[in-house]
């Protein structure tokens, strides 16, 4: 197992969230220094979610300047190394919903995956996935056009249905009229 | 023809009586004869034709001159007339003939404009129907084109107008939390694509 390895929270979505917890750690390393050089007794700072689930997740202490060494080396070799993936939406999604296909892509894709969220109006509905090299379009546009010959036969069918039922309906006037002429 | 008829009896009277005479002479003494009934009708003549026969002869002769000049001018008449009447059947029949032929001439005349006048109406009557068969036939493949083209984009752009429809629809009733599933779903089915592309692109 790499030393470096440390347990990605679902909570960590895009890397922007690491750069932010590496500043952050850095913040509480400094302040920790601090403590240490006034010879105060360490009290645990007030710390964001993201670190807290952070050091959950990896069952760590943070007043251990190891650990806090563990945790930023690891972070930074989820920068580098990581896999990103750029999901797009058609409205902004909430936190939650992020969190749970970051769990999901976590699980069954890459445990360091990291996640970047943009917009794309148009979709309707589903995602846009883009990775390294290729382009997957889950959404519900993408589906409907898989499902083009479907649509295509089934708007053939109504059409012949609805010239069928006008073809009826002209006999049923012109036997009408002829009925009503003799 | 009564003066000619009096001078030959005369003439005839005078021959008759000479040839008497010059028998008798013959037989004995007629020249003394013959000078006697010279003289007899030398006195004769001028007894029977005295002026009141004469007058009456140039009655005579006028009237039959008259009546002749009646008769003539009659003739004269009638032929005037039937003359006339014969110009004017021959100027009829003239004039008949030639307003004929004229009218003949000028109804062929009009029979070959007429033809001529057809035969162009025809002309142009086929070309007009070429041009229309030629225009429908365009129209109808342009339609077709038109049609086919437009049935193309349509079924091509199937997938966004349904999209379009169905958000329209259901847009707004659509959260995340209901796009979720189905996005996992998705994801579910692009797992080993997703994978792959993530190894080998790393």
């Amino acid at each position: 197992m790499d030393k470096n390895k440390i347990i990605l929270p679902s909570t960590i979505v895009s890397p922007t969230d690491i750069a932010r917890l590496v500043r952050e750690i850095e913040t509480v390393d400094d302040y920790f220094r601090q403590l240490e050089i006034r010879g105060k007794e360490k009290t645990i700072p007030r710390m964001s979610k993201l670190l807290d689930s952070t050091i959950a997740a990896n069952q760590l202490s943070i007043d251990d300047s190891a650990n806090r060494e563990h945790i930023v080396q690891g972070l930074q070799t989820v920068q580098t190394s990581a896999p990103i993936m750029h999901i797009s939406f058609s409205v902004d999604p909430p936190g939650s919903h992020v969190q749970s296909l970051v769990t999901w892509l976590r699980k069954n894709i890459d445990d360091n995956v990291l996640v970047t969220v943009g917009l794309q109006p148009n979709i309707g509905a589903g995602c846009v996935v883009r990775t390294t090299n290729k382009i997957f379009d889950l959404s519900l546009r993408e589906y409907f056009t898989s499902k083009r010959d479907f649509f295509t036969k089934i708007l053939h069918e109504s059409m012949q249905e609805s010239q069928s039922d006008q073809a009826n309906s002209k006999n049923e006037q012109v036997s009408v009229i002829s009925g009503a002429t003799t | 023809m009564i003066i000619s008829g009096i001078t030959i009896l005369v003439v005839f009277l005078i021959l008759h009586s000479g040839s008497s005479s010059s028998t008798r002479t013959k037989k004995g003494k007629p020249e003394n004869r013959i000078e006697d009934l010279t003289d007899k009708a030398e006195s004769d003549v001028e007894h029977i034709f005295n002026e009141d026969f004469r007058e009456e002869l140039r009655n005579r002769g006028r009237l039959h001159f008259e009546k002749i000049i009646g008769e003539n001018a009659m003739f004269l008449q009638q032929d005037l007339r039937l003359t006339t009447s014969q110009l004017n059947e021959f100027m009829k029949t003239e004039i008949t003939t030639v307003l004929k032929d004229e009218f003949s001439k000028y109804e062929e005349s009009i029979n070959d404009a007429k033809q001529l006048a057809i035969d162009s109406i025809q002309k142009t009557q086929t070309t007009i129907e070429q041009q229309r068969e030629l225009l429908t036939q365009q129209l109808n493949d342009q339609l077709a084109s038109e049609k086919s083209r437009s049935l193309t984009r349509f079924e091509s752009h199937m997938a966004d107008i349904v999209n379009h429809y169905v958000l329209e629809a259901v847009g707004e009733q659509i959260d995340m939390s209901e796009q979720l599933e189905f996005i996992l779903a998705q994801m579910e089915r692009n797992k080993e694509s997703i994978i792959k592309d993530i190894r080998d692109g790393a």
